[in-house]
């Protein structure tokens, strides 16, 4: 019999070009502690961990989970040894290796620097030709900028508990990615009855018509699995800016493109002509109580 | 002979090359390997893009660059005669979230980065390695952050005129119930006195009937000896407009009118390795920035009765980042009961596409002052500058005029000039955006 410590999921958490937001955000799981007891970071870049980084870029040993955070940039070193060098090493026996944030999955914000050489390990963009290729099998896309905590809590868990995990086309967890950020918007009834939001600082109106909301186009459960457990982009007036998805970050990222005053972009799956005829008709309705401020502070204060 | 070694967990890594004489340290120059390009990316996009690009420069400061940015496009509108006002409440909240992201760095930097690090030097097993207790306190943090801002790290909830969120009565009972409890835990976990008793201290004595994390750091501190060791310059700066600090360049007790458009970047001075970050200096000078600073510029008795026998020690700065978090606890209650929720959160401007003009926006960051420089065309950035506060107290400079960090570890043990080092507070992601 092997003691539970024998036991404990032994995680390498190494960096590629990053901001450490993804680090960062995973701090801020509800349950940390508890994952913590079941697993043992050999090294993370903020937590205390068995070895320095300079010890695991001998690459003497080996890991059960291999976390990359960042874009993946070939010229980059950590610890004095190129990050290609340490990743390939954990890559090879690792069971799984999970790319955290946008910019592990698919370049994201430190792609957009230095777009001919930057990437994300399995993904460059939408194009899946990045340096990982041949581990294919065993790479699972935790897309976002940052990575939402309880997303990287669920995929440590499943894989602690031996569960398969099944993954879209662009190998991220389909639990957390097959439903759209729209989701769950506070938003939703202005979104049926197409009332625009008129400006920021308002919770009445949908933020899609005009101020860029990709939320009916973004991969996520950011509305279902509230952020910091308390809230999101959208609920709080702010466009979602499509973080998850391999083309972040776009431009005019607080614009809604249109053709016709209808936005050029349909929901993900939605014909845009199914859409255009929903639209067109919805907008032909006066709906008072949706045009209307939901709460009067000012007259009854 | 010069030894190069390379220092972790600092929001990234920074190599230090140590000239020794014998055992004592001669000289420090600083390297920041890694370059990232913010400033270039952000060149010919539609200037509200910045306000979701600029946060990702940092994944523990990102919402102080958020601040920054929509005040130097403020600015810019000010500038091109379109002046812009903000509700007091939009102004209120605001500052709430931007004290809320210092209060979550500075619990993490307590126990991530100066109590593991303590224990290392003093070989001390009176200090508990808890981790989770920055972790968890930080996290309460930006819960009560996210209830405005939506969401922590890499929010984008400012907007020229103010902030997109329009919360309710609901949230702000919410916010203030957070808030106590992270009160009450830091004043339980770390403290060992109630934050209004801390704050009434005005002298290190008054330190002496606490048992708790605080009495131990202070006393490991004093045991190995770092208010006799780790002086920089005993000069500071605080730059930013805050209702929570004071904007004025300290030399040693005396305080100074301060302007921004006085701090400039030079080369770093790094000969052993190609270095990405810049030196920031003010009128060709170096100071601190950070809390220390903040607490010199805003004249805090039980800091000013530190500086006053030990000077800008090692403990002294150490000392301030507590006393800081502290005070931003209390400051954020006072906050909190100020907002009116009947004002509007976001006042409505003339589109940026009629913007043409330069704009600066200056924040205390957590580790001090924060500088966005923008030059917009038509809605469009042409030039963008970011100058962050660890170029000021990390820069690498000559022997002759070194900067404060390199002052800091001069003549003592590599193992305590290491540890000198981190009192400031590094962010290696920040100083080579």
């Amino acid at each position: 019999m092997h003691s539970k410590q024998e036991h404990k999921l032994k995680v390498f958490w190494l960096q590629g070009l990053t901001c450490n937001g993804n680090a960062h955000s995973f701090l801020n799981l509800d349950y940390l502690g508890e994952l913590l007891e079941k697993t043992e970071f050999l090294q993370h870049p903020l937590l205390p961990s068995k070895y320095a980084l300079s010890e695991m870029a001998e690459c003497k040993t080996g890991c059960d989970v291999l976390i990359f955070e960042g874009a993946y940039d070939p010229s980059l070193k950590r610890a004095g040894v190129f990050v290609d060098k340490i990743l390939r090493h954990y890559a090879k026996n690792a069971k799984y290796i999970i790319a955290v944030g946008t910019c592990a999955s698919f370049g994201g914000i430190f792609k957009a620097t230095s777009p001919q050489t930057n990437s994300g390990i399995l993904f460059n963009e939408a194009e899946k030709n990045g340096p990982l290729q041949e581990y294919n099998a065993k790479i699972i896309n935790l897309s976002g900028c940052p990575v939402h905590p309880e997303w990287l809590g669920f995929t440590l868990n499943m894989i602690i508990d031996r569960r398969k995990i099944v993954l879209d086309e662009e190998h991220r967890p389909q639990e957390l990615y097959s439903s759209l950020v729209h989701h769950g918007c506070t938003r939703n009834e202005y979104f049926e009855w197409k009332v625009d939001a008129n400006h920021f600082g308002e919770k009445e109106g949908c933020l899609f018509y005009k101020q860029g909301c990709r939320a009916p186009m973004t991969h996520g459960s950011c509305n279902t699995i509230l952020w910091n457990g308390v809230n999101s982009k959208t609920r709080s007036g702010t466009p979602c800016f499509g973080c998850t998805e391999s083309d972040f970050p776009r431009t005019n990222l607080f614009e809604t493109k249109t053709n016709m005053s209808i936005p050029a972009d349909a929901p993900v799956g939605v014909p845009k002509r199914a859409y255009l005829t929903v639209t067109g008709i919805a907008k032909t309705f006066h709906i008072k109580r949706l045009e209307e401020p939901l709460i009067d502070y000012k007259n009854n204060t | 002979m010069i030894t190069k070694t390379i220092l972790e967990q600092i929001e990234g890594e920074a190599s230090l090359y140590f000239d020794m004489k014998g055992n004592i340290v001669d000289f420090v120059t600083i390297a920041f390997p890694h370059f990232r390009g913010m400033e270039k990316m952000l060149e010919g996009k539609n200037a509200m893009d910045a306000l979701v690009i600029t946060p990702r420069v940092c994944g523990i400061c990102g919402h102080s660059h958020l601040l920054a940015s929509v005040r130097a496009i403020e600015d810019a509108y000010k500038n091109s005669d379109s002046v812009v006002e903000i509700t007091n409440k939009a102004a209120k909240v605001r500052e709430i979230t931007l004290v809320l992201e210092i209060i979550q760095n500075h619990l993490k930097w307590i126990y991530l980065v100066l109590v593991p690090h303590l224990r290392e030097l003093s070989e001390s097993e009176e200090l508990l390695n808890t981790p989770l207790k920055g972790a968890y306190g930080a996290s309460f943090a930006t819960k009560i952050l996210a209830i405005f801002a939506g969401q922590w790290p890499h929010s984008s909830y400012m907007v020229p005129g103010g902030i997109t969120s329009d919360f309710t009565y609901v949230d702000l009972t919410k916010a203030k119930s957070h808030l106590q409890k992270l009160t009450e835990y830091f004043e339980a976990e770390t403290l060992g006195a109630s934050v209004e008793e801390f704050l009434s201290f005005e002298s290190c004595k008054d330190f002496a009937p606490l048992e708790s994390d605080f009495a131990k750091i202070e006393q490991l501190l004093i045991d190995l000896e770092m208010h006799k060791k780790g002086h920089a310059k005993d000069t500071f700066l605080s730059i930013g407009i805050h209702e929570f600090s004071h904007a004025a360049k300290v030399k040693g007790t005396k305080l100074f009118k301060v302007a921004s458009k006085y701090v400039e970047t030079q080369d770093a001075y790094a000969p052993d390795e190609k270095s990405y970050a810049k030196n920031a200096l003010y009128k060709n000078q170096f100071y601190e920035t950070g809390p220390l600073a903040r607490c010199m510029a805003k004249e805090f008795k039980l800091i000013k009765n530190m500086h006053r026998r030990f000077k800008d020690s090692a403990y002294t700065r150490v000392m301030a980042r507590i006393y800081e978090t502290a005070y931003l606890l209390g400051f954020c209650k006072k906050l909190l009961d100020e907002i009116n929720i009947s004002e509007a959160s976001c006042r409505e401007t003339i589109p940026l596409k009629n913007i043409s003009g330069t704009g600066e926006g200056v924040v205390e960051a957590p580790r001090g002052p924060l500088i966005h420089r923008v030059q917009i065309k038509e809605g469009i950035i042409k030039s963008y500058e970011i100058i962050t506060p660890t170029q000021y107290n990390i820069a690498s400079a000559t022997k002759e005029n070194p900067s404060p960090a390199q002052q800091a570890m001069l003549h003592c043990s590599q193992a305590d000039a290491k540890f000198i080092f981190r009192t400031f507070d590094v962010c290696s992601v920040c100083t080579t955006h």
